[in-house]
């Protein structure tokens, strides 16, 4: 019964290659994280420069994993991870949990194979870290509050506060699905180079 | 591995403290009760056997706290802001990344997924987070000999990023390849329910962190 369930979803190999790129993920994502708490501005642009930089990570997993359940479950594992570094909201959970679900609907209608349907999906991908910053928008006043009981500089919070209008939020979602477009074209562009050649998609 | 006169912490107690860690940096306890909190763990730590992880933390928690108070109000604007946004983060960080530490240094992988299955995760998951974080040290590796090679080439610039993103992803793929051939020859696909030579038991040390925890994290909720 169970063995029935195995080969029809992710097989073993599928697991380890998951595992293995979601390492490779989360570490730029890691990266850029740090780097957001240098300025404001490097915050609410966050989501866009890891699509960029993670472009090429997620279309070779999803070139080597064709089926569903393999995004989700590199979401899950960035999730958890996250949980342990003490970074997480329930905010992101939710924006993680609705963006890997669009990102499996997109593969599943355009079929795993095409571009299109990867590259939507790196799209719907992307755009889940936008949970990081969100709660400037979503619970403005309790956000403002908790930072600055946290001890986070008057200077700081003026700055998000000024930098952070309407507007800033369309940047904040646009962001995520220019970078990724551009991610996802590098990636094209370093399969043709390197990859196919090394023969390894 | 083990020294016999260190204390063993179970990977499920390793697991409830960091969640508890998580949830007490989230409600941002008031003073008395992070500094208890930051020297139960580093306590904690030092009985495991890594008395000296243990002094480097409380070290760096003194300077992030003088940091804070004593040389950021004082020093120029442009740094002021830029250091204490990396102190308040790295402060309310801090007891997640001890727990963490001493998990990645005392509980060997095996552990934690014998701990992790008898907590109900589905199995998939269980491989694919194992894999995950076996592989962050295999990444730095591998990154210090991409980077040896390329300073013997001279490469320069942008195409620094490229020579050092394209092997890695091809080091990547070439793994996983080799470790589920080695993977699915060990019966990792067998649909039968996994033994293991690893006993888990909960003993006293476990049960005193645990509610040592609850105990932390509910005084810091009544009391925020």
């Amino acid at each position: 019964m169970s063995s029935n369930r195995l080969s029809r979803g992710l097989n073993g190999k599928d697991l380890i290659t998951v595992g293995i790129f979601s390492a490779v993920y989360f570490v730029i994502n890691f990266a850029f994280m740090l780097l957001s708490a240098l300025h404001p501005i490097l915050w609410i642009l966050m989501p866009g420069f890891i699509a960029v930089f993670s472009g090429i990570p997620f279309l070779l997993m999803c070139t080597k994993v064709q089926k569903p359940g393999g995004v989700l479950l590199m979401g899950v594992i960035t999730g958890l991870i996250y949980f342990v570094t003490g970074m997480f909201t329930v905010i992101i959970l939710v924006t993680f949990v609705i963006a890997c679900a669009l990102a499996e609907l997109s593969r599943a209608m355009m079929k795993y194979a095409s571009f299109k349907g990867n590259l939507a999906a790196f799209v719907m991908f992307s755009l889940g870290m936008t949970g990081s910053p969100l709660p400037i928008w979503l619970t403005r006043d309790s956000f403002f509050a908790q930072i600055s009981s946290q001890g986070m500089p008057e200077s700081y919070i003026e700055t998000l506060k000024a930098i952070s209008s309407p507007t800033m939020l369309i940047v904040l979602f646009a962001a995520p699905v220019i970078g990724a477009f551009i991610g996802a074209y590098i990636a094209k562009g370093m399969f043709k180079k390197h990859f196919i050649k090394a023969g390894i998609v | 591995m083990n020294k016999p006169s260190c204390l063993h912490i179970d990977p499920r107690t390793g697991l409830l403290l960091l969640v508890m860690s998580n949830i007490l940096a989230f409600i941002q306890p008031s003073f008395p009760l992070e500094l208890g909190w930051i020297i139960f763990l580093c306590l904690l730590t030092a009985l495991c056997g890594c008395g000296k992880a243990a002094v480097k933390w409380l070290l760096v928690f003194g300077l992030i706290l003088c940091l804070q108070f004593y040389i950021l109000p004082a020093s120029p604007k442009l740094i002021a802001t830029g250091c204490s946004i990396f102190a308040n983060y790295t402060r309310r960080m801090l007891s997640c990344a001890i727990v963490g530490m001493l998990m990645v240094k005392r509980t060997p992988l095996r552990e934690l997924i014998v701990g992790l299955r008898t907590w109900h995760f589905p199995q998939k998951l269980i491989v694919a987070v194992s894999v995950t974080l076996r592989y962050f040290p295999a990444i730095r590796e591998e990154t210090g000999y991409i980077r040896d090679a390329m300073k013997l080439r001279n490469i320069h610039g942008l195409q620094k990023v490229e020579a050092l993103v394209v092997p890695l992803m091809i080091s990547a793929t070439s793994t996983a390849e080799e470790l589920s051939a080695a993977a699915v020859t060990r019966g990792i696909e067998n649909p039968a329910p996994k033994t293991s030579v690893v006993e888990l038991r909960l003993n006293a040390a476990d049960w005193t962190c645990i509610v040592t925890g609850v105990l932390f994290t509910a005084a810091s909720y009544l009391t925020s």
